[in-house]
């Protein structure tokens, strides 16, 4: 999908001017509370008109204030999904999941209503009213919804943002699951890095109304590490494997990890903070962490007053932080050799 | 000469009728016409204690500018088509005494004699038909002796110069025609009185909208809404120029229409309301009638 | 409730007054509807001005709104003398007329509980139904109309309860001919008006008052379905 916009739009104080041109199917749009995501999403479904500007999608001239072009929101075709799920509450969950697709002209119908009802596991609530709907089963059926109105371009803002950490991740593979299954392309808004990462390839920032970037959500993170406590949050897919001495021991890539903190499921995501990971030129001894692996400096950058070292494992990598000073006294280079010491307790779990 | 009563409407002689109608309405307020605003008063949905205080404040300030009634205060009630004149009179008896004041309330016979039964302040009634100063009487309200009939009335049949019309008959080919609602307006009742003695009432009955008083016939008949109306003479004499008087009902066909002046028991003790009283008979009283095309004694 | 000594012209005046009041709501009620989304969800330059219009009857005397509405439609009035007349289409003194007077005079009532209604719609609601496919008047007919049903029909009940009392203009533009307009209000103030009414204008009160009853039932009843449905 290609995207190009070049909108001006002013609210009282705020100057909206966001000019760029993106391309993908995994589009973020990342920024802080206030720098305009939700009114340039807004602006690209129509539900607000710029001062002026151009829209352009795959080509196609959806908007322009100088040849007087404006398509109408329903002619759009544009899915959103919003931060609260605005479900119609006079209407059944079927119903609801099928406003969209009834007024989708049959020859546009690309997805199968079953196919993603069971990528999202909402078959059971059908026939439910969505006033005793949990919030993520919600979310849920709002995300169904828009998908079935079969749009060309999903925007999903900051649909995450209102749920608690539990419930966040497990939306997450549903989202991915009914994207892939439905082959839209979307555009994910979230003023957080471990979302954007997860969700999108490519990722615009905006900071005041204005896009300041454009880059891969690693970039992003990468380049966000000066301004977090926790630094770089490294995501760890792992798989359980068995107990030992109470933790719970873990695959991940070619190794075996240590946790503290069990999950039921056989399969987790983990998140693991740069700060937390102690890095010994030598194999350290009688030590409490329970974690010691061995790995390679595979790159070195700099990120405030820090380092960030890239440490490859076999194929996977991690991201530690140090402080300058310690990276010339243990001689950190890329290529060089070197142990990685982590706690268990001090993976979290994501799902 | 008719017009310097109608002092307050004076710059309105010039208007649209329904225009003064429509003022005389707003500023005058007489009884029917108070009762069509209680459904407005339906829509005034206040919270209970806004009510309660609202209330209270008006009590309060009513209470506070209440006038003691004084010795020479007299209470009139009015029939409508009367007013004109009995407020004339009066004025010219007070100039004589100068200590005496009136207060007038006017409304339809029916609606007055029903104040006066539920305690409304009356010391003499005008009342335009005889059945409602009966009534008085019978609930003992009213001083037998001292009720007379001190004027009379024609029923005349009003409408566009132009229009032939010089008969009951006639009448009876008309499209549409305007009398008070019988039950409520005297005027009407001796109009369906006529109709019946001369044999025309059931050719006539569906031709015939029941107005809510006599300015509404009027108003109907200068407007064009009914080809005519019935009403008094001394009501014609308020019309613009639209409207003529086109023959007058013969008397032969209804009981003469006759105005009571009763006195009622509070009337009879004040002095000045039994002076009053024998004044509204005196010769240059009658002058006055006549002056407004009433017929007397 | 004894139905002592009803006659036909009472029979037929609570028929009509039923009968009128019913058609005042159904007709207005489209338009109350119609003005009530304009008032809400539209932007635009003399909002004020319509609002003051809608709102005139409510602050006029009934009597006067009656004068009005002969001005219209009258023989010599405006629509009267370039539309009615020449249609052949009689008004005034018909019950129509009186039909016309309760919805103008209950209008203002209708579509401000319309209104009311239609406010607590969320917004988000008439956005997520634009970008799922939906134009204005599907929008409106879909997730507006059904949202704003407790408005409606409260707006409803109050104008048939204010029809039923309506006095003022009806008397002026339908006249008070039995059979024909006489409605309740005017055969009760007939009767109040002669000496021994006093029981009949009482006992049509009561039957007033028992229609009255029944519709606020009817409306309590309704509100608690449409809880349950949604």
């Amino acid at each position: 999908m290609k995207l190009r916009m070049d909108i001006q739009k002013r609210f009282g104080v705020f100057h909206l001017n966001a000019d760029f041109k993106i391309e993908g199917d995994r589009i973020g749009i990342f920024g802080p509370s206030g720098s305009g995501k939700s009114t340039l999403m807004g602006i690209l479904a129509g539900l607000h008109c710029p001062d002026e500007g151009v829209i352009e999608i795959n080509g196609e001239t959806i908007f322009d204030s100088r040849r007087g072009i404006n398509i109408a929101v329903p002619f759009r075709r544009i899915g959103m999904v919003f931060q609260r799920p605005h479900l119609f509450p006079h209407l059944t969950v079927k119903r609801n999941l099928l406003y969209g697709y009834r007024r989708c002209p049959a020859e546009n119908r690309r997805i199968t209503v079953e196919s993603l009802i069971s990528a999202l596991e909402i078959g059971h609530l059908l026939d439910r009213g969505v006033a005793n709907l949990s919030g993520g089963e919600r979310q849920r059926v709002a995300i169904g919804r828009a998908v079935l109105s079969n749009p060309r371009i999903l925007v999903m803002d900051e649909p995450l943002t209102g749920l608690d950490d539990n419930l966040k991740f497990q939306i997450i593979p549903y989202l991915k699951n009914a994207c892939e299954t439905s082959g839209i392309p979307y555009l994910f808004i979230s003023h957080s890095q471990v979302e954007t990462r997860i969700m999108t390839d490519r990722v615009l920032t905006l900071e005041e109304g204005r896009v300041t970037g454009q880059m891969s959500g690693e970039e992003l993170a990468r380049s966000r590490m000066k301004d977090h406590i926790a630094g770089y949050i490294n995501l760890l897919k792992l798989r359980r494997v068995r107990d030992s001495h109470g933790m719970a021991v873990y695959h991940w890539g070619d190794r075996e990890l240590f946790l503290s903190s069990a999950d039921d499921h056989p399969e987790a995501i983990f998140e693991l903070s740069s700060a937390e990971i102690i890095l010994c030129k030598q194999r350290p001894e009688s030590i409490s962490a329970r974690n010691i692996l061995r790995c390679r400096v595979a790159d070195v950058f700099e990120t405030g007053r820090r380092l960030g070292v890239e440490l490859a494992f076999g194929k996977e990598r991690l991201i530690a932080e140090i402080v300058r000073q310690a990276a010339e006294d243990l001689d950190i280079r890329k290529g060089k050799k070197i142990y990685a010491v982590i706690k268990a307790s001090a993976f979290r779990k994501l799902r | 000469m008719l017009k310097k009563s109608f002092a307050r409407e004076k710059t309105f002689a010039n208007k649209d009728p329904l225009i003064r109608y429509i003022t005389i309405l707003l500023s005058h307020g007489t009884g029917p016409f108070c009762r069509n605003s209680w459904a407005a008063e339906h829509i005034n949905q206040v919270s209970p204690m806004k009510a309660i205080s609202r209330a209270s404040l008006f009590l309060f300030i009513t209470l506070l500018s209440a006038v003691p009634a004084r010795a020479a205060d007299i209470n009139l009630s009015i029939a409508a088509s009367l007013k004109v004149v009995v407020t004339e009179l009066s004025n010219d008896f007070a100039s004589m005494k100068p200590s005496v004041s009136f207060r007038r309330n006017i409304g339809g016979s029916g609606a007055l004699a029903k104040q006066i039964e539920n305690g409304a302040p009356c010391d003499v009634l005008f009342s335009a038909n005889q059945e409602w100063a009966d009534y008085l009487i019978d609930k003992k309200l009213g001083d037998t002796g001292a009720a007379t009939a001190f004027a009379f009335n024609e029923l005349v049949f009003v409408g566009r110069p132009g229009l032939k019309a010089a008969s009951l008959e006639d009448v009876a080919g008309l499209k549409k025609i305007a009398i008070g609602s019988p039950k409520i307006v005297p005027a009407g009742e001796y109009a369906l009185e006529a109709f019946k003695k001369a044999n025309l009432d059931r050719k006539l009955k569906d031709k015939l909208v029941m107005a809510n008083d006599v300015w509404n016939c009027l108003m109907y008949a200068e407007r064009g809404e009914v080809d005519g109306a019935f009403v008094y003479r001394t009501d014609a004499a308020i019309m613009g120029k639209n409207v003529n008087i086109l023959f007058v009902v013969p008397q032969t066909l209804y009981k003469r229409i006759t105005y009571i002046m009763a006195l009622t028991k509070t009337g009879a003790a004040k002095k000045e309301a039994s002076a009053f009283y024998t004044f509204m008979q005196s010769a240059r009283a009658k002058k006055v009638l006549l002056k407004y095309g009433f017929a007397v004694k | 409730m004894p139905m002592f000594g009803f006659g036909p012209s009472d029979y037929s005046a609570i028929a009509l007054s039923v009968k009128v009041a019913v058609t005042a709501t159904l007709l207005s009620l489209p338009f109350a509807f119609a003005v009530a989304y304009l008032m809400t969800f539209q932007r635009f330059r003399g909002k004020i001005v319509l609002d003051g219009i809608v709102n005139l009857p409510l602050t006029l005397p009934p009597v006067v709104v009656g004068y009005l509405l002969l001005l219209l439609l009258g023989r010599n009035g405006w629509i009267g003398r370039t539309i009615l007349q020449p249609l052949g289409i009689e008004i005034i003194f018909t019950w129509k007329a009186a039909v016309i007077a309760t919805a103008v005079v209950g209008f203002p009532l209708m579509v401000r509980s319309i209104r009311i209604g239609m406010e607590t719609i969320d917004r988000g609601l008439i956005q997520a139904s634009r970008t799922l496919g939906a134009g204005r008047l599907d929008t409106v007919t879909t997730v507006i109309l059904p949202l704003s049903l407790r408005g409606i029909v409260a707006g409803s009940v109050l104008m048939f309860a204010r029809g039923l009392g309506e006095f003022g203009a009806t008397i002026i533009v339908a006249g008070n001919i039995p059979g024909v307009t006489q409605t309740i209000p005017l055969a009760i103030y007939e009767y109040a008006s002669s000496p021994r009414g006093d029981i009949m204008a009482m006992a049509l009160c009561g039957v007033s008052i028992a229609i009255s009853v029944i519709v606020l039932v009817f409306h309590e009843w309704i509100g608690r379905r449409m809880d349950r449905v949604g």
